[in-house]
């Protein structure tokens, strides 16, 4: 009972913080999911959550709930009134648990349970299972949400150097970063021994990969700017593979090799993984330009169809374009800037680009049997295409 | 004036100034097996007496004839005591280089990784792990040659020390470190953070291909132990018992756990009795912790620059070490200063002054050597080698490092 009432108000200071975080206006969102995914969306991960038995949230809020993560929430107030990215970050954990901040738990059972026990699984085995799927899966679901939730966190460390009067008080921002450091540290620490736990070591190695791909892609994000010569449609899928799609594949991939499925399983779930989250960051990095002119966006100059159109355009005609949408006092009027790249097939290529990915999703988990999980990957890697 | 948190005098006379209470905290993979009880040594004030040592000199030679009763203790008396360093040179020839090839990345995130890994570390971990295996494998009735496993532990031992660093670096400002500039200070902190991360996941890769479930679990519990010592700096207990308590645990999280557990982890590899785990352990632990806190006296008594960073630097963190818990006993005007985090002007300057009055320095020095005495008799129940010896000198080593 008491400690119910502990995780009570544990959990009243998180939504708190919730509410705190909707007041600041932070600027540096991180914006890997936009909250306005289209409703299609929403309803199909609602619908697969009940397919796989009960929402799969638990690891993260069993982080959320202990002693460390409770005193950074109750630090994270300070925040309040500067531009710290943690201070999103955090409201994220709240906001937008409805909104895909645990898809990747979500694919990772649902391909479990598509799957289902491999041939050469002993009958004594199966009893262990929940809803079709297998606890060690399950645990496999939560790391790899708390591996992603961890990057949320790391994304958001701020170079110092770079502070300005703007972004708050120095000494609040160093604390930010403090805060970030060690929750996202928590995260992984806690990631590691869920890994431990498992028992096998090749999943072990496959995640800890993952992690290592993650690190590389998290690094070189907002790079490709400065680095004009290097960019390429092949360059700008292998970064974006690192950064989105390779925890997802090999998640999906060592799920498989947990029910001990073999290695064309894997390999089928690694595929649907990989092109899932591909399609899916396409998919989000779109929705700015079908949007309707008149609600001016910020998009970010990483994102798919601005590369492609400096593909298409060549590095002087972009760099005239991002002068003529500049005014004098280097802001970019992105409604502008947007109309220029809408004249290009840079949006178009991006779509085509959207298309193949799910596409080839659904071409890697239709070759596992029918059944209501494998339904519920199709709809999610269909909407995926759907804009 | 006798500390509140006296538990039951120690036995032993020699032993004034110390009383041993039993903590029943839980402390890493081996409270988790539940075998044993951590016992904690305690301090009180002393007794003035002749034990207590006069000066900050360490005794040479005090710990190389641990007591009789212990089985296995005589040392070798036909080899000649080897230096430990010498011992493993072999061993940890090419080890940077070796860690190195498994940091493998793209342009310029490779340099941040290797950017600690230039051969001008101590190795101060690896040495102890190679140590620790040759002596469990000749222990174990094996050649005491080293198994690729054990190696691997002790550059994985070294990734997540290094890893660490990195992080703390951030966490704590630093701009130097073993006397190179910080990465953070390079690169700035989003990619140092990302490098130390990077460290770690590789790390763990090369763990998982030891294919080992147990070494993976006993490693895995080092990575949590270190964020939740971390964790533990952000708080100051108002209670002074709890106060060292909190220091002493945190001590084991962020320092011994590592090396108690990769102790173990090369015990596991050649030997199935958790006996000999757990002497692993316990000798990794006992040492871990003497090392921190000879780390935290020469952060007073060691003169800028020399240990690779200035001196008082916790001081300047806010952070109580044994040193000002000792000296708080003596002047009980440090308990507000520790309790602020030595947040106001001229606390720093007031808190170092009082340390040095005190013997806050030579009480640190003194739990340091107890925790020795420990590791000595607890890795004097392997059989005997030169490798078991070197360890046992090792110790020596450890309390008498300058920098």
């Amino acid at each position: 009972m008491a400690h119910l009432r502990t995780c009570i108000t544990k959990m009243a200071v998180w939504s708190r913080l919730a509410c705190l975080g909707s007041v600041s206006r932070g600027h540096r969102t991180l914006s890997i999911f936009s909250s306005s995914s289209p409703s299609n969306w929403t309803k199909v991960v609602s619908d697969a959550e009940k397919i796989v038995g009960y929402p799969t949230s638990f690891m993260s809020l069993r982080c959320l709930l202990s002693d460390e993560l409770s005193n950074v929430a109750m630090h994270v107030r300070k925040l309040v009134g500067t531009k710290h990215p943690l201070l999103n970050t955090a409201r994220g954990f709240v906001y937008d648990s409805k909104h895909n901040l645990q898809m990747r738990g979500l694919v990772v059972l649902l391909m479990s349970k598509a799957a289902g026990p491999s041939s050469t699984t002993p009958d004594a085995l199966l009893p262990d299972m929940v809803s079709g799927i297998y606890p060690s899966q399950r645990n496999l679901a939560e790391i790899t949400e708390l591996i992603h939730t961890a990057f949320l966190v790391h994304r958001g460390i701020v170079n110092l150097k770079d502070w300005t009067f703007s972004d708050g008080p120095l000494k609040e921002m160093q604390f930010g970063n403090k805060m970030a450091i060690l929750s996202g540290d928590f995260l992984l620490a806690n990631a590691c021994t869920g890994l431990a736990q498992l028992n096998n070591t090749k999943v072990v190695e496959l995640i800890s990969s993952a992690i290592g791909d993650l690190v590389q892609g998290v690094y070189h994000e907002n790079s490709s700017s400065t680095e004009e010569g290097s960019l390429s449609l092949a360059s700008w899928e292998d970064q974006t593979f690192l950064s989105h799609g390779a925890l997802l594949a090999k998640s999906c991939q060592a799920a498989m090799e947990l029910a001990r499925h073999n290695t064309e399983a894997q390999m089928l779930a690694y595929q649907y993984g990989k092109h899932l989250a591909l399609g899916h960051t396409l998919n989000l990095d779109l929705q700015p330009f079908l949007k309707s002119s008149s609600d001016p966006t910020v998009f970010s100059l990483e994102s798919a169809p601005v590369v492609f159109h400096r593909l298409i355009v060549g590095p002087e005609r972009w760099l005239h374009q991002l002068q003529q949408s500049q005014s004098t006092t280097k802001q970019t009027d992105y409604s502008k800037l947007q109309r220029l790249i809408k004249t290009e097939q840079g949006v178009s290529q991006a779509a085509d680009l959207c298309s193949y990915h799910g596409n080839k999703a659904l071409e890697a988990i239709r070759l596992f049997p029918p059944s209501e999980a494998r339904s519920a990957l199709e709809n999610i890697a269909s909407a995926v295409m759907k804009f | 004036m006798a500390a509140p948190w006296r538990v039951y005098r120690s036995r032993s006379g020699a032993v004034s100034g110390f009383v041993r209470a039993v903590w029943t905290g839980r402390t890493g993979a081996a409270a988790e097996e539940g075998l044993y009880e951590a016992e904690v040594l305690v301090p009180v004030r002393p007794v003035r007496n002749a034990v207590r040592p006069n000066s900050f000199t360490r005794y040479r030679n005090r710990f190389l004839y641990p007591t009789p009763r212990i089985c296995c203790c005589r040392i070798h008396s036909d080899t000649k005591l080897k230096d430990p360093f010498s011992l493993v040179q072999k061993d940890l020839q090419n080890l940077y280089e070796d860690i190195k090839k498994l940091l493998v990345s793209k342009a310029e995130l490779k340099a941040l990784c290797d950017y600690y890994f230039d051969g001008k570390g101590k190795a101060f971990r690896p040495m102890i792990v190679v140590l620790m295996a040759r002596a469990c494998n000749i222990h174990s009735n094996r050649q005491g040659d080293l198994l690729p496993a054990q190696r691997s532990i002790a550059m994985i031992s070294e990734m997540i020390h290094t890893a660490s660093l990195v992080h703390d670096d951030v966490i704590d400002g630093s701009d130097t470190r073993r006397g190179k500039t910080t990465i953070n200070e390079v690169w700035g902190e989003r990619k140092a953070i990302l490098a130390g991360d990077f460290i770690l996941s590789a790390a763990s890769m090369a763990l998982a291909r030891i294919g080992n479930n147990a070494v993976v679990s006993v490693l895995s519990q080092v990575v949590e132990d270190l964020v939740r010592g971390e964790f533990m700096q952000l708080g100051s207990k108002e209670n002074e018992n709890e106060r060292f308590k909190h220091y002493l645990e945190k001590t084991f999280k962020k320092t011994a756990s590592l090396i108690a557990n990769s102790c173990k982890a090369v015990s596991i590899l050649v030997n199935s009795d958790p006996e000999v785990h757990e002497i692993a352990y316990q000798y990794g632990r006992n040492v871990g912790i003497a090392f921190q806190l000879v780390d935290d006296v020469l952060d007073f008594t060691s003169c800028a620059n020399h240990l690779g960073k200035p001196s008082a630097a916790d001081l300047k963190l806010g952070l109580a070490t044994g040193p000002v818990l000792f000296a708080c006993q003596q002047f009980p005007e440090l308990h507000a200063m520790i309790m602020r985090r030595f947040g106001s002007d001229g606390d720093v300057d007031r808190a170092w002054r009082y340390v040095l009055q005190s013997d806050g320095v030579e009480q640190t020095n003194y739990l340091a050597q107890r925790y020795c005495q420990e590791a000595i008799r607890q890795i004097s129940r392997l059989r005997p080698s030169t490798e078991r010896d070197a360890l046992i000198r090792l110790t020596e080593l450890v309390l008498s490092r300058d920098k």
